[in-house]
């Protein structure tokens, strides 16, 4: 006896390969989000007035709330920090020097005057974070 | 993902099939855009245009410039005590006649107790004043035995 033989009529799922294409979007976009060490650490910016966004931001410089300072997430003693600061400045023209400041607000001004002699020997053009100040 | 099964079958499955299909596209979109919204949202920045401090040039200009001395809680004006919801007031009326650039430049000296929040406040206020902010930093002292 002969059986005939069937042909597979095999189409791609398209839809669902829309979904798996979605899918990597969303996971590359959640990547680059977490890139940035500094958004793991522990401070809370001061509330203040006159803030401008920040776009892409090269250098950040941050102080948690232990005291402790990192560079671009990375801690660093404030001794090396104007030659590291110096070092990733390189020759940027002046438009791309800003250095942001991620400074808790209960840092006492021993700790934070230092920080931003540091930034402005190493060249950086200092842009303090803060929480825009809602008038009440 | 709730993929159906590839192929066909009767009317009523067909369209629970696309319908789940499409639920799952709705869904997708639906984090994409909660995750860009969430990636949009910038940081708010001061800019600071601060010269370099050194400590003779802010020696030089403590005799010519306006003074702010920042402690604790409290605002100094030129050694006056000034509540510092006041000082943009205060230093508006100090800076008012002054032309020159180098005349603007304020030189600020905060107490070691200073903390950030009430230092940003008051250095914000100086700028909105039209002042140049100069840190005055505190010398160390060297003991010569």
């Amino acid at each position: 006896m002969r059986f005939a033989r069937r042909k597979l009529d095999v189409t791609p799922p398209y839809v669902s390969m829309a979904d798996i294409a979605f899918n990597l979007v969303l996971f590359f976009l959640i990547l680059a989000k977490t890139q940035d060490d500094s958004n793991r650490l522990d401070w809370v910016p001061a509330k203040a007035a006159g803030g401008q966004a920040i776009k892409n931001p090269l250098i950040s410089v941050t102080v948690d709330r232990d005291n402790r300072v990192y560079l671009n997430g990375q801690q660093i003693g404030l001794r090396d920090l104007t030659e590291k600061v110096a070092a990733l400045l390189g020759d940027k023209p002046p438009t791309e020097r800003s250095v942001v400041l991620k400074i808790h607000h209960e840092t006492l001004a021993a700790t934070f005057e230092p920080i931003m002699e540091a930034v402005s020997q190493a060249g950086g053009e200092v842009v303090h974070v803060i929480e825009e100040e809602r008038p009440s | 993902m709730a993929a159906g099964p590839v192929g066909g079958g009767s009317g009523g499955a067909q369209t629970a099939w696309v319908l789940n299909l499409l639920t799952d596209l709705a869904f997708n979109l639906l984090i994409f855009f909660v995750v860009c919204a969430s990636t949009a949202e910038d940081e708010k920045g001061r800019p600071q245009q601060m010269p370099s401090a050194s400590k003779e040039k802010a020696a030089e200009q403590k005799n010519t410039n306006i003074e702010v001395a920042i402690g604790r809680t409290d605002v100094k004006v030129n050694g006056e005590d000034v509540p510092p919801a006041q000082v943009k007031a205060k230093l508006a009326t100090l800076l008012a006649g002054k032309t020159r650039p180098e005349d603007k430049i304020v030189v600020v000296k905060s107490a070691k107790d200073a903390p950030y929040s009430h230092w940003i406040k008051v250095t914000g206020a100086i700028e909105q004043a039209g002042g140049a902010i100069t840190l005055q930093l505190e010398e160390e002292q060297e003991v010569v035995r």
